[in-house]
């Protein structure tokens, strides 16, 4: 039996040998230099057919596909498959031109009737972006580098969806094939294809330059985007260069990041937190028809503390939801509401709810930790609101968005650059309007701003969002500042109304 | 010997079928709207109703499992609602590195348990005993998500000796499979170290009491050949046991090992898709974790069974 004791002491000595040579020998397996870009992402896209595309999974897709039209980083619009796009007068047909130089892999040509094909499966797809295109009636084929959109109404941020989800170009020939081939083997013109070999679907896409592509390259032969699900593998990953670029959210992980050598690092205001009010009507919480009681609960929070508390003052307090980048914004409404809990409980005690009213609230651990709502419960439990948590898990939001069981809830919401796409979001009925909520004044401002060439609409924009402060419909916090992190080969552009930076904003460091 | 084996893996068939027909009578719940969930709230009544036809969700509970039997044992089991993917190969591709700690850290704990425990064992109250002591407590006082924590800033951020994130395939390079797994073999192995050491230890002390040992001594046999012939043996049966439960526990410590280390393993893929309401990829990762379960509780008894005959019940 001496047999065994030798065997076992073989096998330590080699699991410790192995891992002093792993050691020794321990190099990363991600890419450095400028052939690989390694960008890590909290984003899980639901797969890579342009169907199920949406704004923060938007990198995943423009390395495969191309959209109509190209967004710059300051949000301008620049030529990409379309060429030139023009409005008739009325703002009701939207003429493309399109390139006509440009083939799928399998040789099929992108032309006009892909664009059709692609816009009509958008729609039907009922994707959750498939609501940008509502407005568009019918997609006319002029010949095969002209299309025309004609919209049943104006749409002022019909140019911004072509430069996002809704632009986004397949190859027709997959969308018959059957199971979906798309949502796994995506097949656009776009500078890269997805490397399936390299590729785990839910943790690593490996993307590698598409062997010819009609446009101008990216500066990386190779790009892999990798999913983590918390920020401190990221963050590890930033500090060993093991990642090349990433969007940190959290205040702490930017507070331990920050002086991390050759780390760089840029600075964007992008998401606000707020307590959005769904129920201005009053149809489960009567209490909240009463604009008094809305201007209330926002007089009632302590939006500094909680600043400086929550978020290590990383952001600046708002009480408007356009973001700053759009014509609507005016910087004195970012602090209309002072924190003053008397002239909440006299607003609550003119509206007839001086005894105060119970506000059930749903809420996502992810988006409201322990201190946010302990918070938020003091803070409006001082003017007698009491709030009742509900603890839900995301895949039960349907409660909130179907049922309707909620009168309102804490939410991370992007401010986009593109006025219109605020107003599609938040004011009119939708998915975050789902009670369908409007007003006389709303009613009245809305056509002016569609029918108004964009840069026209300005004074119609700003009166409406000074509206929606003064009659608190929402109860914005502040907009949180996310910080760009690199590990020093990267330069990163922001995008203007984007969480993260387009796939395009990336190049290596000088 | 066989038949006792034969008999367990009949057991663990049975096991599979009962548990995935409970699985999937708790996945059934009305109230998970499949096709709400993958239309999203934009989508009419209608295409929703559509899209639940499509997944045969309109079926009853009952025929919905025959089918998935039906599949299930000719190795189908389907593709994924969300992502697309057959559910097979995404589970294939992430099997390995879950695989790769689970067995990694059972290798190191066994080895090093044996030896560090054998040792404090026989020299009761020698310096290494008292260092063993420490760390063991040290091991089970600390919680998992710091030591891993710590050991990540130390091995990977600071001295830079091994990668703090991802992971390589054995297949693609075996240095960098090495690499890659090092750091979440050792985070996982400090707890479960600690913990075998002292049930060796305890055991080693337990069998030296016994009369027989005695007897051994007084016939003059070498300690060494005393200790590694009859105590170890004897000492082993506990401690194997323990390790057997530890490495089912271990799965729970690999969902945060694999977070923190970004690892693309089973762990983080049962969290994002278990809270989506996946089912085709949470049954297959239901079956796969009763599989590996069964099996080494199959293992650990036949070992058991090897090292002393009187455990093998007929």
């Amino acid at each position: 039996m001496k047999k065994t004791a030798r065997a076992a002491a073989t096998v330590a000595a080699c699991v410790t040998a192995a891992t002093v040579l792993a050691g020794c020998s321990g190099s990363g397996s991600a890419g450095s230099g400028s052939t690989t870009l390694s960008i890590a992402t909290l984003t899980l896209p639901q797969s890579l057919d342009p169907a199920d595309a949406n704004g923060s999974a938007l990198p995943f897709f423009q390395a495969v596909y191309d959209t109509l039209l190209k967004r710059e980083p300051d949000g301008t619009y620049a030529p990409m498959l379309a060429t030139a796009w023009k409005y008739n007068d009325d703002r009701t047909e939207l003429a493309l031109t399109l390139r006509g130089d440009v083939k799928f892999d399998d040789g099929t040509p992108f032309d006009a009737a892909a664009v059709k094909a692609n816009m009509e499966r958008f729609v039907k797809k009922t994707g959750a972006q498939a609501k940008t295109l509502k407005d568009v009636e019918s997609i006319e084929v002029v010949d095969a580098a002209h299309v025309t959109l004609k919209l049943g109404r104006p749409n002022p941020a019909m140019l911004f969806y072509l430069s996002d989800a809704a632009g986004l170009m397949a190859n027709p020939a997959a969308f018959a094939k059957s199971g979906d081939p798309l949502k796994t083997r995506p097949d656009g013109t776009g500078p890269y294809e997805l490397d399936t070999g390299k590729t785990a679907i839910g943790t690593r896409w490996a993307f590698r330059r598409a062997t010819s592509y009609w446009g101008r390259g990216l500066p990386y032969e190779n790009v892999t985007i990798n999913y983590f699900d918390n920020e401190t593998a990221l963050v590890n990953g930033i500090k060993t260069g093991q990642v090349n670029a990433a969007v940190l959210q959290d205040a702490d992980q930017q507070a331990g990041v920050e002086n991390a050598p050759k780390v760089t690092t840029v600075k964007q205001e992008f998401d606000f937190q707020g307590l959005l009010l769904f129920d201005r009507g009053g149809v489960v919480t009567p209490a909240l028809r009463d604009t008094r009681v809305r201007q209330a609960i926002n007089h009632a929070i302590d939006r500094r503390t909680m600043l400086d508390k929550l978020r290590q003052g990383r952001g600046q307090i708002t009480n408007q939801i356009f973001g700053t980048d759009t014509a609507a914004y005016k910087k004195e409404l970012d602090a209309y509401y002072a924190h003053d809990p008397a002239k909440a409980r006299e607003l609550l005690k003119q509206a007839g709810f001086g005894g105060g009213f119970t506000l059930r609230l749903p809420r996502i651990t992810a988006i409201v930790p322990d201190a946010l709502a302990s918070s938020l419960q003091t803070d409006l439990g001082k003017v007698g609101i009491k709030v009742t948590w509900q603890t839900i898990d995301p895949g039960s939001i349907r409660q909130v968005f179907g049922q309707r069981a909620y009168s309102a809830m804490v939410m991370n919401l992007g401010q986009s650059a593109t006025d219109w796409v605020t107003v599609g979001d938040y004011v009119t009925p939708g998915v975050f309007n789902m009670f369908g909520y409007s007003d006389a004044t709303v009613k009245e401002l809305l056509p002016k701003i569609q029918r108004a060439p964009v840069e026209e609409a300005g004074p119609h924009l700003q009166a409406l969002n000074e509206h929606l402060v003064k009659d608190a419909w929402f109860v914005p916090f502040y907009r949180m500042t996310y910080l760009h992190v690199s590990d020093g080969s990267v330069k990163i552009t922001p995008q203007s109304g984007m969480a993260v930076p387009s796939l395009y904003n990336y190049a290596p460091a000088k | 010997m066989l038949s006792f084996i034969a008999r367990r893996i009949a057991a663990g068939a049975v096991l599979l079928f009962v548990i995935s027909f409970l699985s999937h009578l708790l996945l059934s719940v009305p109230d998970l709207d499949v096709g709400r969930q993958l239309l999203g709230s934009g989508a009419t009544q209608d295409l929703v109703d559509a899209k639940n036809a499509e997944l045969g969700l309109d079926r009853s509970v009952l025929v919905q499992y025959l089918d998935w039997v039906a599949h299930a044992v000719r190795g189908d089991f389907g593709t994924s609602w969300f992502t697309g993917e057959n559910v097979v190969q995404a589970i294939g591709t992430r099997l390995p590195v879950t695989i790769s700690l689970l067995v990694g850290v059972t290798l190191v704990t066994a080895v090093l348990s044996l030896l560090l425990g054998v040792w404090a064992g026989v020299r009761r109250g020698g310096p290494v005993d008292r260092l063993v002591q420490v760390l063991a407590v040290a091991g089970y006082a600390l919680p998992g998500f710091l030591v891993t924590l710590i050991i990540v800033v130390v091995f990977a951020v600071r001295l830079g000796w091994f990668p703090a994130i991802g992971y390589t395939g054995f297949t693609e390079s075996p240095s960098g499979w090495l690499s890659t797994v090092t750091l979440p073999i050792l985070s996982l192995s400090v707890g479960s170290v600690a913990g075998l050491t002292q049930q060796v230890r305890a055991a080693v002390i337990d069998v030296l009491r016994q009369d027989y040992v005695r007897t051994l001594r007084a016939r003059g046999l070498p300690p060494s050949r005393i200790v590694f012939r009859h105590v170890v043996r004897n000492a082993a049966a506990p401690a194997l046991t323990v390790l057997g439960v530890q490495f089912v526990g271990l799965l729970g410590g690999a969902v945060l090992v694999e977070q923190i280390f970004g690892l693309p393993g089973l762990g983080g893929m049962t969290v994002a898709y278990t809270t989506r309401g996946d089912i085709p990829v949470i049954m297959a990762l239901v079956m796969v974790t009763v599989l590996v379960v069964v099996t080494i509780n199959l293992v650990v008894d036949v070992l058991i069974g090897w090292l002393n005959p009187k455990a093998r019940v007929a």
